[in-house]
């Protein structure tokens, strides 16, 4: 009987445990969420987390160098990292390309200037719920994703000015 | 309210978790886990919540405002005098009551939220006591003296052929190391016996070359926690970074 009784307790730990787990997994990476924390090598040399960035509005761009409108997307990027760096704006190009040589000679070639990172496998694009190329996620100062786009069109980065200037602001 | 629900029912399970009862533990672990998960969930709406409140001061000077210009104008001049009238009484005892109010739901919300953390901290110290019980405990620790030769970048830690830790260091990470840090890069569980572990550095060694050095340790796991310190340190008379494992008996 106490046997059985350890049995049930059991199993009913289990139970709440698989349902916390999945309350708490079910949204993350999405809006609302706090954002996964990651580190990985940059073009330029140093290792970057993202929690260090914790009071700066952050945007990351998932792209891959088979994409072209992801090409479009990091120049525009770079325009408003330009524009509103001295606002506490950072922006991190996440490449998850499984060819790291030919993800830096795409980078090198785009003289962007903020960080590219390099994420062969696919760790942080997986903890993004990254299912489209180009993906942009904006993440507020206090490390909460606010914002996801998955729009493929080159002139995403130009309709998102206002997310992020609402970002800025707060 | 809240904060009571907090106290009442969140130190109690702790408290019953320490008695290490094993009957009781898993339910009760997995109870409080659930809690900590629900806390975490709404804390954000907690403090939008409280924005929300905050921001209502103004929306009733505001209401009161809109009131006055849109009273009807049956009787103007009576209407337009009891608009001033009610315009001129608002300032004077909203401003006093809300802020005292806003306080009080601010205080609340910040116990509130010092609750959920004290309880996510004995959550975590009691989680670590269940999920590596001293008796298997194997931690690693990792610090760095000098680093004039070499600049930390990536540790991978492998014990008895497995790979158990693969850490980045950042800029930051690695100063912090250099200043008297110590990392923990890595805490498992061992049975007791010989194991080896080896540790595999890369970074930036002298004349800013790449560098990648392993070191080895076999170690014997007795019944007890297992401390390792993975040192580094400058070699001055050969001008290069030395690797050591170093067991804390």
């Amino acid at each position: 009987m106490g046997a059985l009784m350890t049995n049930r307790r059991w199993r009913a730990a289990v139970a709440l445990l698989v349902w916390a787990a999945g309350s708490s997994m079910a949204a993350a990476g999405t809006p609302g969420t706090p954002a996964p924390d990651f580190v990985l090598r940059s073009a330029a040399g140093p290792n970057l987390r993202l929690s260090e960035n914790r009071g700066d509005v952050v945007v990351l761009s998932f792209w891959s160098s088979r994409c072209n409108v992801c090409r479009a997307q990091l120049a525009e990027l770079d325009r408003l990292y330009a524009t509103y760096r001295p606002a506490g704006f950072v922006v991190f190009g996440v490449n998850v390309d499984d060819d790291a040589a030919a993800a830096r000679e795409f980078a090198a070639a785009q003289k962007l200037q903020f960080p590219m990172l390099f994420d062969p496998a696919k760790s942080v694009a997986r903890a993004y719920r990254v299912d489209a190329l180009p993906m942009l996620v904006a993440i507020d100062r206090f490390g909460s994703i606010r914002h996801v786009s998955r729009s493929d069109k080159s002139t995403a980065v130009t309709d998102y000015i206002p997310v992020l200037r609402t970002l800025i602001d707060e | 309210m809240r904060k009571r629900n907090v106290q009442a029912i969140g130190r109690p399970i702790v408290a019953r978790f320490s008695s290490r009862d094993p009957r009781r533990s898993p339910l009760l672990l997995a109870a409080a886990l659930a809690l900590l998960a629900t806390l975490l969930l709404l804390g954000p709406l907690a403090v939008r919540a409280q924005d929300a409140v905050s921001a209502a001061p103004a929306a009733v000077v505001w209401g009161g405002e809109a009131k006055a210009v849109a009273t009807p104008s049956a009787e103007p001049v009576a209407a337009a005098d009891t608009a001033v009238a009610t315009a001129a009484d608002m300032p004077a005892q909203t401003p006093a009551q809300t802020p005292v109010d806003a306080r009080g739901i601010d205080e609340q919300t910040q116990q509130l939220k010092k609750d959920a953390i004290d309880l996510n901290r004995e959550l975590f110290m009691l989680e670590e006591e269940l999920l590596f019980p001293a008796n298997t405990q194997v931690a690693v620790f990792v610090s760095m003296d000098v680093g004039e030769f070499f600049a930390l970048d990536s540790l991978q830690l492998r014990v008895d052929d497995r790979e158990v830790a693969n850490y980045l260091y950042t800029e930051r990470e690695a100063e912090a190391l250099l200043k008297g840090g110590v990392h923990r890069a890595y805490l498992g569980n061992l049975k007791v016996g010989e194991h080896e572990m080896v540790a595999i550095f890369t970074g930036k060694g002298p004349n800013q070359r790449d560098y990648r050095r392993g070191a080895t340790l076999k170690f014997n796991k007795a019944v007890g926690a297992k401390y390792l310190e993975l040192k580094i340190t400058d070699r001055q008379r050969r001008a290069q970074p030395e690797f050591e494992i170093k067991d804390w008996e």
